[in-house]
């Protein structure tokens, strides 16, 4: 009874998100249509599986090649998990590359190229919302980028198969690739709506991936010459090298590598953490930093340094976010871990900033889409 | 509460006043326009004359900086979705998705339109037939020719029955076939009691198909004028005859105002009120034995009354 009272008073709210969803899959149907009869999608598709194929046949080549090298000339063979770590890594890294590269192609022109042919009117004088007409574009253009992961998977597959990974770094690895083609995607959509033409929008969307890629780093580097500080720390004693004694538990982390003495004195330190967030904004950093990687120990060498290219970014990452505060040696008479946990993960922070940046593009790109429409761009004509 | 969607009156679609200025441009100034249903009302003006920017005002794509727009009685801005199922557009542009056929597009089109799922298919059938569509029906559209295009946009403009059609100039590069069946088919849709909008640059084509005219020209409203007070306002004749110098003396001898026409063939032409004028002067001349070898409207009545306003405006 109160069951039926229930649904009917939802009717009209779930019957409107319903008709909505409709209008979006109607427009993804329409987008999807034309792409997939396009041969340009279907060249672009191939040139990226045969590359994504060379790139992990040449890195398993010059590991093999390293490997026999290395056993012809020293006797000593480095106990390795195989390939698969390496191949990974660099597969991960290039996928990653060709996909924000190949991102704002597929999706920048989405609606100002509709605009261009004179059909984004014809959508927009039906019963489509704004937000349906843009989200269906949105969400045609990720489709159409996923397949280029889709393409990718076999190789990354192929570093699980040869060791040393698990099934679990295949899929955190292709779901965050996917988010952060998916934010590009957006990016482009959005900035697609705003811009008058095409070619325009392409090249400031190329621009806004390069800009988290390469200018997340060069913000990054300049912004820490300006967060100069100072840290309350004392001595550092560290202990004595003896390279004869063996270790006594392998498994256990021998950290700290040092003890804390003295009294605390302010010392000069680059304040990281303030200028950590536009690192963090950088899209290998997010996929790197959310795979994840076993807690390494101490190994005979006395060492902890991380293994791998992804071990490195997300260590790094963190320990820039960290700052002088977790990271200085003796930081208000503490000593610091050497290798920080993954137990604070950075990508949540980066992530979010990303989606904060591609949602404000989304959304100024649905004002543009209102109609009637107010404002136009100078120049553009609505047909 | 604003009115009930529900009961609307079929009163066709008008603008009261609008307004609309692209920054420094006046493309539309204080312009009055009434497209009453069951009639075809031509939009009649120059290049740039702000027919375009009022056509996508009252497909209420445009929102106008002032006056109000009314489509059976519904404000497109409180009653979006209702107003939307009303309006059939055809822009002057012809956007196709080039790499659908012609039933995706107009099946896609029904989709957005919300028509009920089930009926579609038979909906889009019935109307590539009606704009002869149907051969070619499951062509990529980027293999239609421009006219055929043309008709594709008119289907598209019509699959949701709209109670208001607005068609961009819709004859452009139609052949004469396809322009005698867009005539008849705009006929036909004005009396199932639509309202239809024709702006168009072939003026002799709309006094065939429209009740009324509205002129405009630099944003403004110049004249409304139905096609019947067009033609009762005079029409210009040429006649041509095989002695020219004859007929001018006869002309002359009636005490008609003429005008030597510098065609490639030797024609006078003038101004006479209505039909019957026509007839008696065709008589006097053939009775006085002036051998004439044509006679017919110079112009249709909608263009006199277009050339008169050009001439003004100069």
């Amino acid at each position: 009874m109160s069951q039926q009272t229930d649904t009917t008073q939802h009717l009209p709210a779930s019957g409107f998100g319903a008709g909505y969803l409709a209008g979006i899959r109607d427009v993804v149907v329409l987008e999807l249509k034309q792409r997939l009869r396009s041969r340009g999608w279907y060249i672009m598709l191939a040139i990226w599986f045969i590359l994504t194929g060379l790139v992990t046949w040449l890195t398993w080549a010059s590991w093999d090649a390293q490997r026999e090298a290395q056993s012809a000339y020293s006797n000593v063979l480095p106990a390795d998990a195989g390939p698969g770590s390496m191949i990974f890594e660099v597969v991960l890294a290039f996928v990653l590359l060709f996909a924000l590269l190949v991102a704002p192609a597929l999706s920048a022109n989405a609606v100002n190229g509709d605009r261009a042919a004179g059909t984004l009117a014809i959508l927009q004088v039906t019963l489509l919302r704004p937000g349906q007409i843009l989200w269906g574009k949105f969400f045609a253009a990720w489709a159409a980028a996923l397949a280029f992961l889709v393409a990718s998977t076999p190789f990354l597959v192929i570093g699980v198969a040869l060791g040393g990974m698990t099934p679990g770094h295949v899929l955190v690895a292709l779901l965050m690739l996917a988010v952060e083609v998916g934010v590009v995607c957006a990016i482009g959509v959005g900035i697609s709506a705003l811009a008058g033409r095409p070619l325009f929008s392409i090249v400031v969307t190329y621009l806004a991936v390069a800009g988290l890629v390469f200018g997340s780093l060069i913000a990054f580097a300049l912004g820490t010459g300006l967060s100069q500080g100072t840290i309350m720390a004392n001595q550092a004693q560290y202990r004595n090298y003896e390279p004869l004694q063996p270790v006594p538990d392998e498994t256990v982390p021998e950290e700290p590598e040092y003890t804390c003495s003295g009294p605390l004195r302010a010392q000069p330190a680059v304040r990281t953490e303030r200028v950590a967030w536009m690192l963090a904004m950088n899209p290998y950093v997010v996929v790197a930093d959310a795979i994840p990687y076993t807690v390494r120990v101490n190994n005979r060498f006395g060492l902890s340094s991380p293994v791998g290219a992804i071990e490195s970014i997300s260590q790094g990452a963190r320990y820039a976010m960290a700052g002088p505060e977790g990271t200085y040696p003796c930081a208000n008479g503490k000593a610091q871990p050497r290798y920080l946990a993954q137990s604070t993960p950075l990508w949540p922070l980066g992530l979010g900033l990303q989606l904060l940046l591609a949602g404000l593009l989304m959304w100024l790109g649905w004002r543009s889409l209102r109609t009637p429409a107010h404002r136009l761009a100078r120049g553009t004509r609505i047909a | 509460m604003p009115a009930q969607p529900e009961s609307p009156r079929q009163d066709g679609i008008s603008a009261t006043a609008v307004s609309r200025s692209f920054g420094q441009v006046h493309a539309v100034e204080h312009m009055d326009f009434h497209a009453p249903a069951g009639k075809v009302t031509a939009l009649i003006g120059p290049n740039g004359a702000g027919k375009t920017t009022l056509l996508l005002m009252l497909a209420s794509l445009l929102a106008p900086d002032s006056g109000t727009i009314t489509v059976d009685g519904l404000d497109p801005h409180h009653h979006r979705a209702e107003v939307r199922k009303r309006i059939g557009w055809m822009p002057d542009t012809l956007g196709v998705w080039e790499s659908l056929t012609a039933r995706e597009i107009l099946t896609q089109i029904a989709r957005f339109y919300q028509l009920p799922k089930a009926g579609i298919p038979q909906r889009v059938t019935e109307m590539l037939d009606r704009v002869r569509l149907s051969d070619l029906a499951d062509q990529p559209a980027r293999v239609l020719s421009r006219g055929q295009q043309q008709r594709l946009s008119l289907a598209r403009a019509l699959i949701h029955d709209p109670s208001v059609l607005l068609l961009d100039e819709p004859a452009s590069g139609l052949d004469p076939g396809s322009r005698v069946e867009l005539r008849v088919m705009l006929r036909q849709l004005a009396a199932e009691g639509k309202s239809i909008v024709v702006s168009s640059h072939v003026l002799s084509e709309l006094d065939e198909i429209a009740d009324a005219a509205v002129f405009v020209n630099r944003g403004k409203t110049v004249r409304h004028q139905t096609t019947d007070e067009a033609a009762a306002s005079g029409r210009r004749y040429a006649i041509s005859a095989t002695d020219g110098a004859a007929l001018a003396a006869k002309l002359t001898q009636l005490g008609l105002a003429f005008r030597v026409e510098d065609g490639r063939r030797p024609a006078v032409s003038l101004v006479l009120l209505n039909d019957d004028d026509a007839a008696r002067l065709l008589g006097d001349l053939v009775l006085a034995g002036v051998g004439v070898s044509s006679f017919a409207p110079a112009s249709g009545a909608l263009e006199e009354t277009y050339m008169n306003l050009e001439g003004e405006r100069r």
